[in-house]
């Protein structure tokens, strides 16, 4: 009997490990992983090639590489080798190839000119300048601009150009030329360098901090004031404040541009008494921080209401009419008996909202899309901007991934945190309300 | 202080619950408000404490009308019946919180706590919270609360339902011992008759919304006036026959029984239907008018045995005697009925 039932157990659970494994623990590893490669549109998600490219070359030269070295990989040279000679052949006929061989044959000539001078004392020489032009075309041997699937090839076709690497020289060589992404730590040390992240760390501190200050406030003051009307008019208004939170994203804030554009509602409004139209969401940075914490605010208060009422309901109705026959008024009321006893919720409240309000971005990418400027790009939207929406058409899969492997780290750290804070077994214990 | 209840009419919605209710209570007096749930005491407590609003009539506390005052003007005490403690304020806080919330000075406040302390006698008890405390100490903190700010008036709804059996009775002394010892106007709302009649110096009994009858316990035990009355007071309870009069005599429904009716009889005319009431108590074998019966069930008491007898006519009476009286169940029984303690009721249930 005992088996049966345990595979029962599972199979309530197995939904919830489907849902955890593919939608939590496998987007978190694979964020870890990218986080530690340079992957982007420039390298590719799979493998990648050898190619020497001017850009490479003018990086290297940068980083202090021989400049010498450099030189000789950027100029043409003249090898007279068999592919050369076959292709020679063919085009030409058999004779010149010969005699070529003979003579020439395995010799690397450093420009076009000195192949051609050779040419020309041959027997069989070419009769026009332009074949004979031709003809020392064949045997232009390049590395630059080639593609090589595999490093070997690459490293003999250095070869090939006659120059003589040192292995150090060669490895630097296929590092900078490789086109595919490696494994790296650069994205967390850039992470440091970079003035913008501590910009986008101060944006998320002001966002996280306003909008939960307002949520938690005004979901209270809902609460509160909605508690104390007569029923029918509480639903009403409490249905009012919800719908922020059960209206689609993209509608909720294409109502606040609408609102705040500079031919919106308050534009409009204002226009009457005279005030310039202009748009009220990207006038200034203050402007769209306020709307920012707006948006999110109504959005979060209605949770808070909805949480908040519920706790101030289960508050034994004789404990508030005990409190009035003691003389407490409306406010002492709220003070001594109603907040004391949603120190709960309020803590619960305000951990949740910390965390979700941490890596949610989705509003002020509707909104703002982290204008002016940069004034309101929080960590999320950056993140999300360097991986998945980059404006310089380069997206840096693996520095987003390295920023939002930050904010992984923080919201487990804060949760376990937070478990530690509500003491979880005693939370799911037994509600906290009642006597 | 005294409480004058003037036409007190209460509505929930449309349905009246009390109408034109009449109530005075003395000053000093401690009166309970007794019925079966929903006949209305609780309605009336909350309206003199001022939770409800009055939809008709007056309050008057002394000579003031505090009809419109809201709760917190109006100089109350309340004990509800799961006490309300504050969870998260200990016992000190508790009781200090109707006059913190008078900002009183800090040494009133002090001093105040401890007299209330030793008054319910829980000094020792003052740094718990209300979870650590049993039912017993919690009711003498609620107790204490509702006393602390020297209310002109005492309220109790039903303060003692939520306590076993020994505590009960260690509470109901030790609430009119607080009541008597400070002298204050309290009104306790029960729905147990034994605590009425054994704490309360009045008992105003409630039905469907009026005040049935209001007199002393023991008055109302002995002189009922109606059989509602008589039979929500008195444990083990009354026993009703019912019967048609004849010839100035109740003839019992189906059987020979005649039960002469000394001094009532003049109030009825032959073949009235009426109602005879028997207690307990009057129904023994020592007793002159006889009635045989079976005895249909014994509940031991410890001191007393109750017995149901069934007659003839399938009517049952209740007698309670010593435990040493040896009867059977199943056996048949002649007992007397006591005749001047019978009480007789018409058909509507009034006394006659």
């Amino acid at each position: 009997m005992k088996k049966p039932s345990h595979l029962l157990g599972l199979g309530f659970m197995l939904p919830a490990l489907i849902v955890v494994v593919l939608f939590f623990l496998l987007p978190v590893f694979m964020t870890a992983g990218i986080a530690f490669t340079n992957m982007s549109t420039d390298t590719g998600i799979t493998g990648g090639a050898y190619e020497l490219t001017p850009n490479t070359i003018h990086n290297l030269r940068t980083q202090g590489v021989d400049n010498n070295l450099l030189a000789q990989l950027e100029t043409d040279v003249y090898r007279i080798d068999e592919p050369g000679l076959a292709a020679l052949a063919t085009d030409m006929g058999d004779k010149l190839a010969k005699e070529l061989g003979d003579t020439h044959g395995g010799v690397t000539f450093q420009s076009r000119r000195e192949l051609e001078r050779a040419i020309k004392k041959l027997k069989n020489k070419p009769r026009s300048t332009r074949k004979l032009k031709k003809a020392a075309a064949f045997f232009k041997r390049s590395i630059l601009n080639q593609r090589f699937e595999t490093e070997s090839e690459f490293v003999s076709a250095t070869r090939n150009l006659g120059l003589d690497l040192a292995p150090e020289h060669q490895e630097v060589l296929s590092k900078a030329s490789y086109t595919g992404w490696t494994w790296t730590t650069e994205n967390f040390s850039l992470m440091t360098k970079l003035p913008s992240t501590l910009r986008i760390a101060g944006n998320t501190v002001i966002y996280v901090f306003f909008t939960l200050t307002f949520n938690v406030s005004f979901g209270l003051f809902l609460a509160i004031t909605t508690f104390y009307l007569p029923g029918k008019a509480a639903a009403t208004f409490r249905t009012i404040w919800f719908l922020p939170r059960i209206l689609p994203p993209v509608i909720y804030v294409l109502m606040w541009k609408w609102l705040t554009w500079d031919t919106g509602f308050i534009s409009t409004f204002f226009g009457q008494f005279g005030v310039p139209a202009k748009n009220w969401m990207l006038d200034t940075n203050f402007h769209a921080w306020v709307v920012i914490i707006l948006i999110n605010g109504f959005v979060g208060a209605s949770m808070g209401m909805i949480l908040f009422s519920s706790a101030i309901r289960a508050i034994p109705a004789p404990m508030l009419y005990a409190s009035e026959v003691d003389g407490a008024t409306r406010w002492q009321q709220v003070r001594y008996i109603i907040l004391p006893q949603l120190r709960w919720p309020i803590l619960f409240i305000t951990s949740y909202q910390t965390l979700s309000l941490l890596t949610s971005f989705e509003y002020i990418f509707l909104a703002t899309d982290g204008g002016p400027g940069k004034a309101t790009e929080v960590w999320a939207l950056s993140a999300f901007h360097q991986a998945l929406a980059n404006y310089g058409g380069n997206l840096q899969y693996g520095y987003g991934a390295a920023l939002a492997l930050v904010l992984v780290i923080i919201g487990i750290i804060a949760s376990v945190g937070y478990l530690r804070v509500f003491n979880f077994k005693e939370l799911v214990a037994r509600p906290r309300i009642e006597q | 202080m005294r409480i004058l209840l003037d036409s007190f009419t209460k509505t929930f919605g449309d349905v009246t619950v009390i109408k034109d209710m009449n109530l005075d209570i003395k000053s000093g007096e401690m009166l309970a408000l007794l019925g079966p749930s929903g006949c209305g005491k609780s309605t009336t407590l909350f309206a003199i404490c001022g939770i409800h609003g009055m939809d008709g009539g007056r309050l008057l506390f002394g000579d003031k009308d505090v009809t419109s005052l809201p709760s917190q003007k109006r100089n109350v005490g309340v004990v509800f019946q799961n006490y309300a403690l504050y969870p998260h304020m200990n016992v000190w806080e508790n009781i200090a919180f109707p006059l913190k919330i008078q900002k009183r000075s800090k040494a009133v406040i002090e001093k105040e706590v401890q007299a209330m302390a030793e008054l319910v006698q829980i000094e020792e008890l003052l740094d718990r919270k209300p979870v650590q405390l049993s039912g017993g100490q919690q009711q003498r903190v609620a107790l204490a609360r509702a006393l602390v700010r020297k209310p002109d008036i005492l309220l109790l709804d039903e303060p003692l339902a939520n306590l076993d059996a020994k505590l009960r009775l260690e509470m109901r002394s030790e609430i009119r011992r607080i009541q008597q010892q400070t002298g204050i106007t309290a009104v306790l709302v029960t729905h147990d008759q034994v605590e009425a009649m054994s704490m309360c110096d009045r008992i105003a009994i409630m039905n469907g919304g009026k005040i049935v009858q209001l007199s002393a316990p023991e008055e109302m035990y002995r002189n009922p006036s109606s059989d509602f009355v008589a039979g929500f007071l008195g444990n083990p309870p009354i026993a009703f026959l019912e019967g048609v009069i004849k010839d100035s005599h109740c003839h019992l429904h189906g059987g020979e029984t005649r039960v002469a009716l000394n001094g009532h009889a003049q109030k009825v005319s032959d073949g009235q239907k009426i109602k005879l009431g028997i207690r307990p108590e009057f129904f023994r074998p020592e007793f002159d008018l006889k009635v045989k019966g079976k005895i249909s069930f014994i509940e031991a008491h410890g001191r007393e045995n109750l017995y149901d007898v069934v007659l003839d006519n399938g009517d049952i009476l209740r007698s309670i005697q010593n435990h040493d009286a040896q009867y059977q169940l199943g056996q048949e029984v002649t007992w007397g009925i006591c005749q001047d303690n019978i009480l007789a009721f018409d058909g509507e249930g009034e006394r006659l």
